[in-house]
């Protein structure tokens, strides 16, 4: 009901077959053609940050894209474009690791995250030259290179300003260099792609090898260009262009990019892909889902593609047992685990009117309330006597609340009592910044500073953008989410990661939600643990109930587990389900029982009521054959085992 | 010695399972195998299908001289605070309301009145086939008709032959309980014993009499004492072959001589399901009361065994005063929803699991559709 409607929106305005790419230089010899006749008035070209062309193929908001292979594996169904690619072999000068000493002195290396693909191949070259416990670190925009602050510290640099490290730097690695010593085959940095489902015909496949053909014998005038745009000078554009990147894709390519997936994929960065050409034929058999189910059982990472089969076709006891399986590993003591807090709302004006949404008053309603410090105080009060650990403290967007009063709240909360914050989602720093007009990371620091511990992974609902904007229209988009839980993450902040779906989203929504979070986790190692519920119907949301039920909540959850192989820890929701789902679904992956619960207003205002305690909890944990363990937000244990 | 291994080839091989068998199910710590099992069972009888009917449940009276200590629902006599007993005529008018949409049964269980006449059960039951004569009436509880035998000097069969020429068509499988004397003296010690309950079912059964049959768990009872119950349910059906469907029935804490007890919760309901399906060879349905489970245990209890969830019940009452939380009736829509979420065929059926109508398992959640579609190579266009 959705999957068309982006693409019809964009196909309304035209019918040309829309492309995406971005603005590098490297990728000007294959797309600048396609914005002159004749292919103009065939194609129109969408550029983009590199994240955004993979979104954009895997949303059908682009027919193609100029897609990183990285993105491409992780999505899984891409058939590639025969004949065109950006790739190297041997140098290619705009993908470096530089250091001031020796790599195998430095303590930690910094990645520029905007690149998947880079991130991967450098870490796979890394392994082989640096300490065993290097650590690796997200480089925030804007700040000095990692060597410039600390010589024990390497940075990844990518793109133009790579190019312009020549010569600066005594240790270099470059990785197309590095990967052609390795392997003696070329990389393949990007390339054409389109999902499966869609593929691109023959006519539009040779087009753009046609295309390709023209913008190679213009490279003079796009490096003069370039140049001239005072972004790198135009002798090394050109011998960037001429001498470092190779445009082919053929089947020596082919060899290349197969090794990088499998590569990646043995050092669990990458899930299992293939390299396919649109042309290829179709393969005989495919991977059978009783193999599919025990290679997830058995750790192995699953491509979008493979989440999609498993929701498809595997049974719920097959999704149940592979999820137990994976628990099982990463859990081995039989634990479950669950925290004693308390959900506090402290105002339910907002101004987002979400449709699934009954707790919400907007701005100036009777009804809308901001909690007193007498009434805050009382009720914190109450989980201290409880032997309670945190607060978790969400809200509606109060445009009347500047950052200024969660800053005064903090310090009060964190002078009077000794609890845990865990506090406002992603949704509600956003809306802080944009008030504020300060960026995300301040917003963040101040917010750290004035007693921040943690950070809900609330809002989150469907982080794809055609369904949020079906049914949470005001609400930031999901790379904004995703961003500002990058730079929490970055900042040392732990974060849940959360999924509401059962509205407008698709299995294919729900699976690319869980690649994005896993993608993100890649980079961090921010988020704690995954929760995942369905929305709840009830009077007050203005929305229908799309596809929900115990039996696609078992599943949902077993999928997840299965799927973020780079989460610890997997939470089963009670409070949505009732406490005897909660208690099955910990043998469908979840290793957490969540919360005792002294209030939560959100999900009961829309007619969900349960409520239990801290030894109603630890006897269904029991029920369902497991020890029970009291956390905090960071999941350390705080009693043993009973 | 059983083990998981042995029971599932016992059960391939269709051979009946022992009670040590039926314990180690119920204490095998992998309870997701032993659902499986019983799941594989399920598919073999009724492959997708799962059964609903539209009922309507009425109590026409909370008097009862019984005094059971699971029970929240009693009043041990007529002007006591809440005691409450219908005229005929109210009861009629239940049904009377609903003929826009008449229930195909109408399911009556009562508290042990000691003072009503005989003519008051059958004038009632009259009184509804007039209304609407093609009606099931599933009435009365073996306790109750061993308590009408007592009360009125009369045999089962003297009971039961006349309430049948009133229109009595079913027994209701209530008041099993826990038939275990060791659990049977102290929760329900002045009822129909045991015996007496089967003994009922075995003179209904001769008469050409369908009934059901139930299981009062999750209260002071071991899982001995749970399987030794299967057991002589099993042992009844071969003898007498009537009962169609088994019903484990979750014990509700609530206002009763047991609140003090937790109640069991979600595992226990599922692994009770699949024992139940796995021991009741003879038994052709296993039943998942959506009131006793709540409906989204149900739907899960559909992959573990059961094959039915009941019916539209309308306005429970039993349950709902010991504490249940699930809703007091759902319609025929959500019945069928609820299946159709489980990823069954919602069959409805009537009193005797005739079918009534067989609905598809299209009107199909959405991803399944997609799917379908995807894999036609046409993603795009179908989604809208």
């Amino acid at each position: 009901m959705k999957g068309r409607s982006l693409h019809r929106a964009a196909a309304s305005r035209s019918d040309k077959i829309v492309l995406a790419g971005v603005s590098y230089l490297n990728s000007r010899p294959i797309l600048d053609p396609l914005e002159e006749p004749p292919f103009r008035d065939r194609f129109s070209v969408v550029r983009v940050v590199p994240a955004e062309v993979a979104r954009m193929v895997s949303e059908d908001e682009a027919h193609l894209g100029l897609m990183p292979v990285g993105a491409a594996a992780t999505y899984g169904d891409i058939r590639f474009v025969r004949g065109v690619g950006i790739g190297a072999r041997g140098k290619v000068r705009s993908v470096l690791v530089v250091s001031k000493r020796p790599l195998d002195e430095v303590d930690a290396v910094e990645l520029d995250l905007s690149s998947r693909t880079s991130v991967v191949l450098a870490r796979l070259l890394l392994a082989k030259r640096t300490k065993t416990n290097v650590r690796f670190l997200g480089r925030a925009a804007g700040m000095p290179l990692g060597p410039e602050r600390d010589d024990r510290v390497a940075s990844l640099v990518i793109g133009d300003p790579a190019l312009t490290l020549e010569g600066i730097y005594p240790h270099v690695l470059d990785l197309g260099e590095g990967w052609l010593d390795w392997t003696g085959l070329p990389m393949v940095f990007a390339a054409w792609g389109a999902r499966a489902v869609r593929g691109a015909s023959p006519e539009v496949r040779q087009a753009l090898r046609e295309a390709v053909a023209v913008g190679l014998d213009n490279r003079a005038a796009i490096a003069e260009q370039y140049g001239a745009e005072g972004r790198v000078d135009r002798v090394t554009a050109l011998a960037y262009l001429t001498g470092a990147i190779r445009y082919g894709f053929g089947e020596e390519e082919r060899r290349g990019l197969a090794r990088f997936f499998d590569e990646g994929e043995r050092a669990g960065l990458l899930p299992r892909a293939e390299v396919r050409f649109a042309d290829d034929p179709e393969p005989k058999a495919r991977v059978g889902v009783d193999a599919l189910i025990g290679r997830a059982a058995g750790g192995e990472r699953l491509s979008c593609d493979d989440a999609a089969r498993l929701a498809d076709e595997a049974t719920l006891f097959d999704l149940g047992v592979a999820a137990d399986t994976v628990r099982r590993r990463k859990h081995p003591l039989g634990v479950v685990t669950y925290i004693v807090d308390r959900n506090v709302n402290y105002t339910n004006v907002c101004t987002t009117s979400c449709r699934f949404c009954a707790f919400y008053r907007p701005v100036g309603h009777p009804e809308g309330y901001v909690l007193s410090r007498e009434e805050l105080g009382k009720k914190l009060q109450e989980v201290v006597d409880a032997g309670g650990v945190q607060i978790l403290l969400q809200g509606g967007l109060n445009p009347d609340l500047p950052l200024a009063w969660y800053e005064d709240l903090f310090r009060w909360m964190k002078a009077e009592y000794k609890l845990g914050l865990h506090a406002l989602s992603p949704e509600e720093i956003w809306h802080i910044s944009r008030l504020e007009n300060l960026p995300i990371d301040v917003v963040l620091a101040r917010l750290h500073a004035a007693g921040l511990d943690s950070v809900p992974g609330g809002g989150a609902e469907i982080l794809v953008d055609r369904v949020r904007k079906r049914i949470a229209k005001a609400k930031c988009t999901s790379e904004m989410w995703l961003e500002v839980m990058r730079a929490a993450h970055h900042m040392g902040l732990r974060s849940s990661a959360t999924m509401m779906y059962g509205t407008t989203d698709t299995v294919q929504d729900r699976i690319l939600h869980l690649a994005k979070l896993r993608d993100l986790q890649d980079e961090t190692r921010g988020f704690t643990a995954f929760f995942c519920w369905d929305f709840q119907h009830e009077q007050g949301t203005r929305i229908q109930a799309g596809e929900t039920g115990t039996n696609l909540y078992l599943r949902t959850q077993a999928l997840a587990r299965l799927m973020l192989d780079n989460f610890d820890h997997v939470g089963a929701s009670w409070v949505t389900q009732g406490p005897d789902i909660g208690e099955i679904a910990l043998r469908f992956g979840a290793d957490d029982f969540g919360s005792v619960m002294f209030e939560e207003n959100v999900v009961s205002s829309a007619g969900t009521t349960y409520c239990i305690d801290a030894s109603a909890i630890e006897s269904r944990i029991r029920a369902a054959g497991f020890r029970s363990v009291r956390r905090n937000v960071r999941y350390d244990w705080l009693t043993e085992p009973t | 010695m059983s083990t998981l291994e042995t029971i599932a080839a016992k059960v391939a091989a269709g051979e009946r399972l022992s009670f040590d068998d039926g314990v180690l199910l119920f204490r095998h710590p992998d309870w997701i195998a032993v659902g499986a099992l019983a799941h594989a069972e399920r598919t073999k009888r009724h492959q997708d299908r799962a059964f609903f009917n539209r009922n309507m449940r009425i109590e026409v009276t909370n008097v009862c001289v019984a005094s059971c200590l699971f029970c929240s629902f009693a009043k041990l006599k007529e002007g006591d605070p809440g005691a409450r007993t219908m005229k005929v005529e109210e009861a009629w008018r239940e049904l009377e309301t609903r003929m826009d949409d008449p229930p195909s049964e109408i399911h009556i269980v009562n508290g042990l009145h000691p003072h009503l006449p005989f003519s008051y059960y059958e004038e009632l039951l009259r009184g509804f086939k007039r209304i609407k004569p093609d009606v099931v009436l599933k009435c009365f509880t073996a306790v109750e008709i061993h308590f009408f035998a007592e009360l009125y000097k009369k045999t089962y069969h003297e009971v039961l032959t006349e309430l049948r020429a009133a229109g009595l068509d079913s027994l209701p499988g209530g008041g099993a309980e826990i038939f275990h004397p060791d659990v049977r003296t102290r929760i329900a010690h002045d009822k129909a014993t045991a015996e007496q309950y089967l003994e009922v079912h075995d003179v209904a059964h001769r008469l050409g009499m369908k009934t059901n049959t139930t299981m009062l768990y999750g209260h002071i009872e071991t899982f001995e004492h749970r399987v030794d119950h299967m057991l002589r349910v099993r042992e009844q059906q071969d003898k007498s072959g009537g009962f169609q469907a088994f019903i484990p029935l979750a014990f509700h804490p609530e206002g009763n001589g047991m609140q003090n007890l937790p109640g069991p919760t979600g595992v226990d309901d599922l692994r009770t399901i699949a024992v139940s399906r796995l021991m009741l060879d003879n038994v052709d349905h296993i039943k998942a009361y959506w009131v006793s489970s709540t409906p989204k245990v149900a739907q899960i209890a559909l992959c573990f065994g059961a094959d039915d969830v009941d019916g539209t019940i309308v306005h429970e009452t039993i349950y709902h005063a010991a504490g249940s939380k699930s809703p007091q009736g759902l319609t025929k829509d959500g019945l069928v929803r609820l299946i159709r979420e489980a990823g069954f065929c919602p069959v409805e059926r009537d009193t005797y699991y005739g079918v009534v109508e067989e609905l598809p398992r299209a009107a199909l959640p959405e991803g399944a559709v997609k799917v379908k579609e995807r894999k036609a190579g046409k993603h795009l266009e179908v989604l809208s």
